[in-house]
């Protein structure tokens, strides 16, 4: 029911970085109402033109400056994803995206105190690369 | 005796706030323009920080109900028991965020915490000396769900009949009183795919039961329900239907003296002024009969289920809620 906060229209862009493009970003709201720690965060699944993106390679930020990986996010409790604040998810992949049109899926799942099981939001986008 | 008064839970304008169009003060700006006295928050929703928010932050909030002229009157917190994958908080660690929370309320100026259903119930009595100094009542809200029958909720209600404080009691969702299924609900889902029998099923066993949670669940489900449950929306719509209950208002008369606060769902208003499911016309007799004086919030709660290519307007929803109350109290 929180599936249109997933995965927003903009910040769709390859990284580049000391003159390479290291891999991309993409932008998502919290699947959620309310804001939480990063430890809380189960994990994101992101699927690019039907091929699966492994764990290992996903980074978030919910600031914009300090990125985890999905596992040292587990211990993350100092730093909140608030509601509102677009986070930030880097897939490290060299040479990043082509240009052009994409197909995006991303889920999100957390957890929450009062529900017994993890609280999942899904979205499937056509992004672009410009 | 004075009358019922009426607030609105900041809750009802999550999607204009997450979308950019409302700030925290325009939600307060609004309530200004609607003429309701008292605001509810969700600080983790719509202050950065949340428990430990910034002075400046504090001082801002101050300074915007000041300039409203809004009253501050629920703060509705979370215990993030599962804050670590591996396992469930301790109860040292649980109540030391309830005291974070109740130490954040006292700052905001609210004199009550809304505690989310399923509160550990072992860190109520250890958080009370706080509670007391700060003057912040603590209050487990009884939601449809996870309302009186939940051994969750009767333990906090036995707590609560044994303590008598009058920093202990409950906060009532409305949600409770639903006399037909919401709507709304049914539609989004519909849109999705849902299968129309199994709607129009759920409809009609609602209509006959206070709680429909032992026809639900798979455990006590009915064979005829299975039959029609044909995909994972289905079975979904299913998990959720008990999110409504059909209760009679005496269900509160036992509780009464607890009662702290009122949340009142919102899931439509009709274009004839009323919410589509709740009699809050019954309701608010009630509580007239029980001179009750405190508040009633708004929690409009439709946006969740608004259609795609449809805005969510909590704006024009809220205020519909308030005219209703205003009509109905007076």
């Amino acid at each position: 029911m929180f599936d249109n906060y997933v995965l927003l229209d903009k910040g769709f862009k390859n990284i580049e970085k000391n003159g390479k493009v290291i891999g991309y970003e993409l932008q998502t709201f919290i699947s959620y109402y309310r804001g939480i720690p990063l430890s809380m965060i189960n994990t994101f699944e992101i699927t690019v033109d039907g091929v699966k993106i492994s764990h290992e390679k996903i980074k978030f930020s919910a600031d914009g400056e300090n990125f985890f990986t999905l596992d040292e996010m587990r211990t993350v409790t100092f730093y909140k994803w608030e509601y509102g604040q677009p986070g930030i998810i880097f897939v490290e992949q060299v040479g990043g995206l082509s240009a052009g049109k994409h197909e995006v899926e991303l889920m999100e799942s957390i957890r929450i105190s009062y529900i017994p099981v993890p609280f999942i939001g899904r979205n499937t986008k056509i992004l672009e690369i410009v | 005796m004075g009358q019922i008064k009426t607030a609105v839970s900041l809750y009802s304008y999550q999607d204009e706030y997450v979308r950019g169009k409302m700030t925290l003060e325009d939600c307060i700006k609004e309530l200004h323009g609607v003429q309701v006295k008292g605001v509810e928050l969700l600080p983790d929703q719509m202050l950065h920080k949340a428990p430990f928010v910034a002075d400046e932050d504090i001082k801002k909030w101050h300074a915007t109900l000041g300039k409203y002229k809004i009253v501050p009157v629920c703060n509705d917190i979370f215990i993030n028991t599962k804050l670590y994958n591996n396992r469930i908080l301790t109860h040292d660690e649980n109540l030391e965020l309830l005291k974070n929370e109740l130490r954040l309320a006292h700052k905001l100026g609210m004199c009550l915490v809304r505690l989310v259903s399923m509160t550990p119930t072992d860190i109520i009595e250890d958080a009370l000396p706080l509670a007391e100094e700060l003057n912040v009542a603590m209050a487990l809200e009884v939601h449809a769900a996870m309302s009186f029958d939940i051994p969750q909720t009767k333990a906090f209600t036995d707590i609560m009949f044994k303590l008598e404080s009058p920093y202990v009691g409950l906060v009532i969702d409305t949600g409770i009183f639903c006399r037909r299924f919401p709507r709304v609900a049914k539609e989004y889902f519909l849109q999705q795919g849902l299968t129309k029998e199994l709607a129009e099923y759920i409809d009609k066993i609602y209509l006959e039961h206070e709680c429909i949670t032992s026809i639900t669940i798979p455990e006590t489900m009915p064979a005829d329900l299975k039959r029609l449950i044909k995909s994972d929306l289905d079975e979904l719509y299913v998990v959720l239907a008990d999110g409504y209950e059909n209760r009679p208002f005496n269900i509160l008369d036992k509780y009464y003296p607890y009662i702290k606060h009122f949340h009142g769902k919102a899931y439509e208003m009709t274009e004839a002024g009323v919410e589509y499911s709740i009699d809050y016309k019954g309701l608010i007799d009630y509580l007239k009969h029980k001179n009750y004086d405190g508040y009633i919030a708004t929690e409009y709660e439709g946006g969740r289920f608004a259609l795609p290519g449809v805005n969510v307007d909590a704006v024009s929803q809220v205020r519909a809620q308030q005219k209703m109350f205003r009509e109905y109290i007076s």
